[in-house]
């Protein structure tokens, strides 16, 4: 697995997906992903952030009926693919970090075989090697006694412990490409900010690209080098992080960061982003709805 | 006459050496009592009427435990809870229960919180009926007014309403008794930040017209800075920092405070900040 990362690790081209009633979830979305390159995907929620990463997880609800476009991991394009060709590829190549670090694990296993599993079934390890990277990157989390940790139950450790146990997981197959979905909104700041560093020492070291969805500009501003705004699912900007703090063409990003709360005193504190321009963004939408149906699907 | 300033108002909770502690049943021996893990840690304080006060500390400092016994939801060990005057600390659910109008509160996740098979003006209203304040429609529609829900969401149920809206009707079976003192626990950890910025500016508006006594449990010192007036910054279950908002986050006493302040990501471009 030592071959040259392909320059693209993921390209996803004007992705769809709908529901039974016609709603559209994702609307045309397009963006890419260089190695060892974070993307932040910000939104409200019903924005259509968590989704995407489902989607290029191949985990989408099963309600998700009909999406277009097409989604490329290393150049290799997962439409193309047969089901089961396709699972094997995304397993391989990637890997999440989910938002609640206790329903994502399993409470009646122990925590090792939780790491080493996918190692050996997908990644076909041998049991030694596997535990050996399980060991290794628990104390790269700053785990102090993995030896006990990995024979502990997810209940028996705090929070942090288990969403740091989770980035464990997921860097162990050094993948590709990690989608983490709001990975810290669960936590302390205190335990964010350790969390956010973890997670960018362990990118940085091994060139995993990082598709990071959150709601949080704070975090969006220290981790991304990249960033997308999604509003209804629909790409409203899509910039390098500087440039979406020093000048956002877009008034909804800028309501965004100005929704965000700091502790410096200010003369308005909570500026909720203004409703005319949901509105107007709201009617954007529909009459792109309207263009979508008329015209038929591309 | 000389002229005199209007006296302070007496504080409305005054808490004295107040220690709370629960059975660790993790290391409980085979036979005899399991050990105690101490919550509370013996916390001093008041509570000023008609003003905000903030409460944080990280996740399992106590803070929400603390909020608990406010409210007496918990009965703590020993200490002194006064609430005008009266002491609650050891009242039975009897003597409590007049009390009880006076001691509402917000929960953090309100589809928890809103009965699901009720409509919105029964969840409203049916508080105001046990308290014999009412508890008609109208009044409840009355109370989504104040919150900024129109009238015809007095006939959606809880599923029907986002994030934000779910908390207004939170906000307002609170508000609808008029009760003297509001707790409210991680009221908007669980919106984005728009959603947040609403619920906050109604919070604050109300309370500033109503008066009201609120004590707001965070771990969000952003967010504490806006809307308080007090602070108390809770470790393990002991106050290390406390005062008016503007001092504390000015001047930080405690480590504590000032690691919760430097972990806040701001939205602003530093690389500096992991270091």
């Amino acid at each position: 697995m030592t071959t040259q990362p392909h320059e693209k690790t993921l390209e996803i081209r004007q992705l769809n997906a709908t529901l039974p009633n016609g709603m559209r979830l994702l609307r045309d979305v397009s963006l890419t992903l260089e190695p060892g390159e974070v993307r932040a995907l910000v939104g409200e929620s019903g924005a259509g952030k968590s989704m995407i990463g489902r989607a290029v997880l191949g985990i989408l609800p099963s309600a998700v009926v009909h999406s277009s476009g097409d989604i490329l991991l290393e150049g290799q394009s997962l439409n193309a693919l047969r089901p089961k060709t396709r699972r094997s590829t995304v397993a391989k190549m990637s890997a999440l970090i989910p938002q609640d670090p206790l329903t994502a694990l399993n409470p009646v296993r122990k925590i090792g075989p939780q790491i080493t599993d996918p190692l050996v079934r997908i990644h076909r390890w041998s049991r030694d090697r596997a535990l050996k990277r399980a060991l290794e990157l628990l104390e790269r989390v700053h785990i102090r006694n993995p030896e006990r940790v990995i024979n502990s139950y997810p209940h028996e450790l705090s929070g942090g412990m288990r969403q740091r146990i989770l980035i464990a997981a997921a860097f162990a197959p050094s993948p590709r490409l990690i989608v983490a979905d709001e990975p810290t909104t669960a936590l302390d700041v205190t335990v964010q900010k350790q969390i956010l560093q973890l997670i960018r020492e362990l990118q940085r070291e091994t060139g995993t690209a990082v598709l990071f969805v959150t709601h949080d500009m704070g975090v969006v501003a220290k981790i991304s080098q990249k960033v997308t705004v999604l509003f209804a699912g629909r790409v409203l900007e899509d910039a390098p992080t500087e440039a979406i703090f020093n000048d956002a063409t877009h008034p909804y990003t800028r309501g965004l960061i100005a929704a965000t709360p700091t502790p410096n005193a200010t003369a308005e504190p909570f500026r909720p982003v203004p409703q005319d321009l949901i509105a107007q963004l709201q009617r954007d939408t529909q009459a792109e709805d309207m263009r979508f149906y008329q015209g038929g699907r591309k | 006459m000389t002229y005199s300033p209007t006296p302070p108002k007496p504080p409305l909770f005054s808490v004295r050496n107040l220690r709370l502690s629960f059975p660790d049943h993790a290391h409980k021996p085979l036979f005899g009592a399991a050990p105690r893990i101490e919550v509370l840690k013996g916390l001093d304080l008041d509570i000023p009427e008609g003003r905000i006060t903030g409460i944080v500390g990280e996740s399992g400092s106590g803070k929400s435990t603390f909020g608990r016994v406010l409210v007496r939801l918990l009965e703590p060990d020993t200490g002194e809870v006064l609430f005008d005057g009266q002491d609650i600390s050891t009242l039975d659910e009897n003597a409590l229960r007049p009390l009880r109008r006076n001691l509402q509160m917000i929960f953090q996740d309100p589809m928890s919180s809103l009965n699901p098979r009720h409509k919105v003006w029964r969840i409203i209203a049916q508080p105001m009926k046990r308290y014999k304040c009412g508890g008609t429609r109208e009044d409840a529609v009355n109370a989504l007014e104040k919150v900024g829900l129109p009238a015809d969401f007095a006939d959606r149920y809880p599923h029907e309403l986002s994030g934000g809206q779910r908390q207004r009707v939170g906000i307002a079976r609170a508000i609808a008794l008029q009760p003297r003192f509001i707790l409210a626990d991680e009221i908007v950890s669980g919106l984005d930040v728009s959603s947040q910025a609403q619920v906050l500016s109604l919070l604050q508006n109300l309370a500033r017209e109503m008066g009201l006594t609120i004590a707001f449990i965070s771990h969000d010192l952003s967010v504490i800075r806006h809307l308080c007036d007090e602070v108390i910054v809770l470790n393990h279950g002991e106050i290390v920092d406390c005062g008016p908002v503007e001092e504390v986050f000015s001047n930080p006493q405690s480590d504590i405070t000032k690691s919760l302040l430097s972990a806040i990501p701001r939205p602003e471009i530093d690389e500096s900040w992991f270091n």
